[in-house]
């Protein structure tokens, strides 16, 4: 599957999606939001929900990075969509901070990130040795997040994202550019495939903060489960019928609709075509049908107590599961985990400076310093268990030295698997709400 | 005058807080389910009224109708609702008679008693349950030791024996418990109204204790029910962690999960702002159905 699958990601011109402009994409997102015929009825008030441009009339111009019908398909902030084998180098809006600027002293550095994603002790340390306090303030999901930085007008120095939602992030321009002097443990630590990544060209924007793949958690001492046995190792969430309830689904709706149309063969997890969307819905609905799951993104707690004994969940919330909330008693060797090594998910998170960030050479130290090989190896393995793309960490020692639980030794993320990923990524606007709509229809039940 | 100007003095806090946290942000949700989004479908709120645009509330109104989306949805909400306020009269009634008119030097007890699950937030009795109700919890033991749990499954209410696992009744009963002092706690104000000599004049009249109480005391605190049922039922109806919590199926979600995911998981902020809309519409019908029988009710007893 993985050889064929970049053909499958290509913006070829045959896309259907391709030539079209930014501004009669628009047009037809808000028609298809809105039944037509409510549509006539309305046009004489202007009553529509077709969605308006915010930036100054920036949808009649060409795009952030001049025509956008140029390059294939763009995402809802003009920008193209970034793919494997179409690099997308993002624009700069302003002046990265310069590498002889004095570091601010003394204050706070305001990052914004997931819960539990930072090792509290290495914060610690980071602000310790640069004499500020690092709070962090969390969200739950990147829409949420995306949301309130450009409504609310949150500021922060740093921002946890994905690269699937960097491009939003330039365009409404949350991001500043990074200045490369100030990160140089990126060249000196970093896997050499992300020094210059397809999502972000020449790393303009952002650093790559640990890797995953999805897959399935579950509890061995409940229940024989054999994914790799399989001929579609996601068969065996599909087939649990004995474990109606206790199973779980990423409450995620790129995730879990992902991994429906991974279920059924079809490989392009970044596709907008309706029928394929919908293809992966009526999966899901199936699944809620046999195995009535949860909808949440807790297995990382849940599976290690035992309230549920199956999960599709990230490589790193297992580890992080067995290192932080397995009961006393409970070995690690009960969890098991598979991951669909030809074509399924794995990909990276990424951490940028913010355009308002009040201490912009602070947050380039401490990119920098979270891309320190011990302080990353003191993150993954002592809190965070999802694993930073370290040259001299050798993960898969980590798991044969016991340092981590022998069980999970396919949670680690090698570079091989990573460069041969499958990855979500950034979607047209249309194929957005295509997916957006689908997911509301499956969590209605 | 100089009196009134007083209350008004009085007042004042509690209308400024009312404005700013209530009148002001519905409205904020008004102008947002009424407003547009831009290109990356983060809303723009129409404060004006002129610009408000119906669009978002048509597609609203749309998905909860028969055949709509979340049809199925509203359904479900409705029995659960139903389900768990009938389940709380049927709880509450006893309760609070017993308290109000039975319960002697022990009144004082039972009204803390009743008062008492409030010193702990809802979410964590609601996780308290979580634990009891997990397989190996206290609270599975008991049920399947009386076996209640196949009891229920056998009248197909209960999916398995797994309590947690996606099933409505495990909701119903957690609404049930999470709100059921909201409605003793009127219900007892108003049966504790209940002048004891209008009961001694239906007893010396020759009415049996079953007829006094269908005939004097039920209807008499008729407005007590109505007012612990509106109070059970409205929060009820906008919830969405009890479900979170004790479910996190897409089988058992409600109305409230729905807006819940729709402003917090996505873009469609406008589209969860209008079914706010339409659902505070909705109970404002409720409430002003109370509020004229209460009127009413009140009519009768000065007449």
């Amino acid at each position: 599957m993985a050889h064929g699958r970049n053909r499958v990601l290509s913006p070829a011109p045959k896309d259907p999606e391709a030539g079209l402009s930014r501004r009669s994409l628009f047009a037809r997102t808000g028609a298809a939001a809105l039944g037509a015929s409510t549509l006539a009825g309305l046009a004489g008030c202007e009553n529509t929900t077709t969605p308006v441009a915010a930036d100054g009339g920036s949808s009649n111009g060409p795009g952030l990075l001049g025509d956008p019908t140029a390059g294939g398909p763009v995402d809802s902030a003009g920008i193209p969509l970034a793919r494997r084998d179409y690099p997308v180098t993002l624009p700069r809006f302003q002046k990265a901070v310069s590498a002889s600027a004095k570091p601010e002293t003394g204050g706070v550095l305001k990052v914004y990130n997931y819960a539990d994603y930072l090792n509290p002790d290495v914060l610690k340390a980071f602000g310790k040795q640069e004499g500020v306090e690092v709070k962090v303030t969390t969200f739950d999901n990147l829409d949420e997040a995306f949301s309130k930085l450009s409504n609310a007008g949150l500021e922060f120095d740093v921002i946890f994202t994905t690269p699937d939602q960097l491009s939003k992030l330039v365009g409404r321009k949350l991001l500043q550019p990074l200045n490369p002097e100030l990160v140089p443990n990126l060249q000196k630590n970093i896997w050499d495939a992300m020094h210059s990544p397809f999502y972000d060209v020449e790393s303009r924007y952002t650093v790559p903060y640990v890797v995953y793949t999805t897959g399935l958690g579950w509890r061995n001492d409940k229940i024989t489960l054999d994914p790799a046995s399989l001929t579609n190792g996601w068969d065996a969430l599909w087939s649990a019928t004995s474990q109606r309830g206790k199973v779980q689904v990423l409450d995620d709706k790129r995730e879990a609709l992902g991994m429906s149309m991974l279920h059924q063969g079809q490989p392009n997890i970044n596709t907008g075509s309706q029928a394929l969307v919908d293809g992966a819905l009526a999966g899901l609905e199936l699944l809620s049908q046999r195995v009535r799951p949860k909808v949440e993104i807790s297995a990382y707690e849940t599976l290690p107590a035992g309230r549920i004994n199956l999960a599709q969940m990230w490589s790193g919330d297992i580890l992080s599961g067995a290192i932080n909330y397995l009961p006393k008693g409970t070995p690690a060797s009960v969890l098991s985990y598979w991951y669909q090594s030809d074509g399924g998910p794995a990909f990276n998170d990424c951490i940028g400076v913010a355009a308002a960030a009040q201490k912009p050479v602070i947050a380039h130290r401490f990119l920098n310093y979270l891309m320190e090989p011990k302080v990353a190896y003191d993150n993954f393995v002592g809190y965070v268990g999802y694993q930073p793309p370290q040259k001299t960490l050798n993960a898969a020692k980590l798991f044969s030295d016991g340092i981590l639980p022998k069980s999970l030794s396919n949670a680690v993320v090698t570079e091989r698997a990573y460069a041969a990923s499958n990855g979500y990524l950034t979607l047209t606007a249309e194929g957005e709400q295509i997916w957006e709509k689908a997911w509301a229809k499956f969590r209605a039940g | 005058m100089q009196k009134r100007r007083i209350w008004g003095f009085f007042a004042a806090p509690g209308m400024v807080w009312l404005g700013l946290f209530f009148v002001i942000a519905f409205y904020a949700v008004i102008s947002v389910g009424l407003g547009n989004v831009d290109t990356l479908y983060q809303p723009i709120p129409h404060w004006n009224p002129i610009d408000w645009n119906v669009g978002y509330l048509i597609q609203a109104i749309e998905s909860v109708i028969p055949g709509g989306q979340n049809w199925d949805v509203v359904v479900r909400t409705a029995i659960y609702i139903f389900s768990a306020i009938a389940i709380s009269l049927a709880i509450g009634y006893p309760v609070a008679y017993y308290a109000s008119r039975h319960a002697g030097r022990w009144r004082g007890l039972v009204v803390v008693l009743l008062i008492l699950p409030f010193w702990i937030s809802y979410i964590m009795r609601m996780f308290a349950w979580t634990n009891l109700l997990a397989p190996d919890g206290y609270g599975s033991k008991v049920l399947s030791a009386l076996h209640i749990d196949s009891l229920l499954s056998s009248i197909g209410l209960l999916d398995g024996t797994d309590w947690l696992g996606g099933q409505g009744v495990t909701v119903v009963i957690a609404l049930v418990y999470g709100y059921v002092p909201f409605l003793i706690l009127p219900l007892f104000a108003s049966l504790d109204r209940i002048d004891q000599r209008v009961i001694e004049a239906a007893r010396d009249l020759g009415a049996p204790p079953a007829s006094s109480f269908w005939r004097v005391i039920l209807p008499m605190s008729k407005p007590g029910i109505l007012a612990g049922l509106v109070l059970v039922a409205l929060p009820m109806a906008g919830d969405y962690y009890t479900q979170t919590l004790m479910s996190g199926s897409p089988s058992t979600s409600m109305i409230g999960n729905v807006i819940n995911d729709y402003i917090q998981g996505g873009p469609d902020k406008s589209l969860g702002s209008a079914m706010t809309i339409l659902l505070s519409a909705v109970l404002l019908l409720f409430m002003l159905y109370y509020l004229r029988t209460l009127r009413r009710e009140q009519g009768e007893v000065a007449a």
